[in-house]
């Protein structure tokens, strides 16, 4: 399969890169790891005129501790690295899950946390992940800086709040207090290589380890144009002592968050039956992790 | 416009001239007369293509030959020494891993990519990393057995 004819610029600093973006804008697009654009400019779904590789950017696929209190990622970071990474896998479960799930090793050697961000496929592995993290996205573009709230961020399938001239370099994420664990499951017909039919990233945080939820949140992808938090079900968890009655009906009142479609992964109705079941599994796997919360 | 890009294959420096939309599939096999690496699906979904690129596997049908500059790139060609296989290639062979051969290069690639990072992998570890190479010939349980007959040679445990 061949690739059309476009421009490549490849810069080697971001204030170059966000230059490019200034003067470009809408007849660039932006290239990672290229699982994505790649493919959809062999399918011929996106012709753009300029490439922009921010692949040579330094410092944008780092992976920052601040201090125990927060992490930072970079958007070039890729799906492996983030998989692998010590203190993700340790404080910020759904995110180290989910990236181990996106794609196969290969892809994943290549996707980057931005690209799946920025491309915005309902189905995608890390936004959900993401949203449940409370994970800020600092956008850049020539002219300035903001910060936007990935529960924000997604607009449509494909849509996000980004403008043409922004560049997203990071992504910045609390660590979750004491006593809070989480988790991330994907549902498809099979386990590599597989989009989701229906996924769900959740994390719990406890007041001690035998002590009522404090926070929780539950966030779902390829059940809506967008992936979803699930707010009813979190107020219903909130305060209450966790169990396994309580979980199902979090499932039960999840259901009604999502606006789910048939398509050739899975009808309508067994998308809305393993919501039920997934929020309801993922809260246990949740909790098991919460208990066993360490310092 | 055509850029000058330089990398390593197996270990030897080359210069090649590109438009930036060749990947880097079609220069290895077309430029430089590499073609054990297979051209499958184009886009990600069956590994045929796969190379490793700075120690880890890639699909090479999604890497731009502009990406490559500087990067070390190993094919499947780069795997024989002196003449003399792999102990990964003489597993597959030994084992019967190999009926048409088509993913045969992506799937040593990727196993030799495990066994590097990875040398005692465990039976889970190695389906993993191999899930992202699709053989339509063998089923896969005999790609299993020789990775793991190639990690017992390699670690000298294995009487091949």
């Amino acid at each position: 399969m061949l690739l059309p004819g476009f421009e490549y610029h490849e810069p080697s600093t971001l204030e170059e890169a966000l230059k490019l973006l200034h003067e470009l804008g809408g007849n660039a697009r932006v290239l990672a790891g290229g699982t994505d654009l790649l493919v959809k400019m062999k399918q011929k779904i996106e012709k753009p005129k300029h490439v922009i590789s921010v692949a040579r950017i330094p410092g944008l696929n780092e992976i920052v501790p601040r201090n125990g209190h927060a992490i930072m990622v970079g958007a070039g970071a890729t799906a492996a690295a983030l998989s692998r990474h010590e203190l993700v896998r340790d404080r910020f479960i759904p995110l180290a899950l989910a990236a181990g799930r996106l794609g196969a090793p290969m892809i994943r050697n290549r996707a980057t946390i931005g690209g799946n961000l920025v491309n915005a496929r309902p189905a995608a592995d890390l936004p959900p992940a993401c949203m449940v993290l409370d994970a800020s996205l600092k956008l850049k573009s020539a002219s300035g800086e903001r910060d936007v709230s990935v529960n924000e961020f997604f607009r449509g399938p494909g849509e996000t709040v980004i403008e043409p001239n922004e560049l997203l370099v990071s992504i910045h994420v609390e660590t979750p207090p004491p006593w809070s664990g989480g988790s991330y499951i994907k549902l498809g017909a099979r386990k590599t290589l597989e989009i989701s039919m229906v996924n769900v990233a959740t994390k719990l945080t406890l007041q001690s380890a035998d002590g009522p939820i404090v926070d929780a949140k539950i966030a779902l992808g390829a059940v809506a144009p967008t992936p979803v938090r699930a707010h009813a079900s979190e107020e219903l968890l909130k305060g209450a002592m966790p169990s396994q009655e309580l979980f199902q009906q979090a499932g039960e009142v999840g259901v009604g968050m999502c606006s789910p479609i048939t398509d050739h992964r899975g009808t309508l109705e067994y998308r809305c039956m393993m919501i039920e079941v997934l929020i309801k599994r993922s809260l246990g796997l949740a909790l098991e992790r919460a208990k066993a919360w360490k310092p | 416009m055509k850029r000058i890009v330089q990398f390593t294959v197996n270990g030897e420096s080359v210069e090649v001239a590109v438009t930036p939309n060749r990947t880097l599939i079609q220069v290895l096999r077309e430029d430089l007369g590499l073609t054990g690496t297979k051209h499958g699906c184009g886009l990600g979904d069956c590994g045929a293509c796969t190379v490793i690129m700075d120690g880890v596997p890639v699909n090479s049908c999604l890497v731009l030959a502009v990406q490559a500059r500087g990067r070390e790139i190993v094919t499947i060609e780069g795997l024989t020494g002196n003449g003399k296989l792999h102990p990964l290639q003489t597993a597959f062979i030994d084992k019967g891993a190999i009926q048409c051969g088509f993913c045969t290069p992506g799937m040593i690639l990727s196993a030799k990519a495990l066994l590097d990072e990875n040398p005692q992998p465990t039976e889970t570890e190695i389906r993993t990393a191999i899930s992202g190479n699709l053989c339509r010939c063998t089923g896969y349980q005999k790609i299993v057995e020789a990775i793991t007959a190639a990690a017992e040679a390699m670690s000298g445990k294995g009487v091949s």
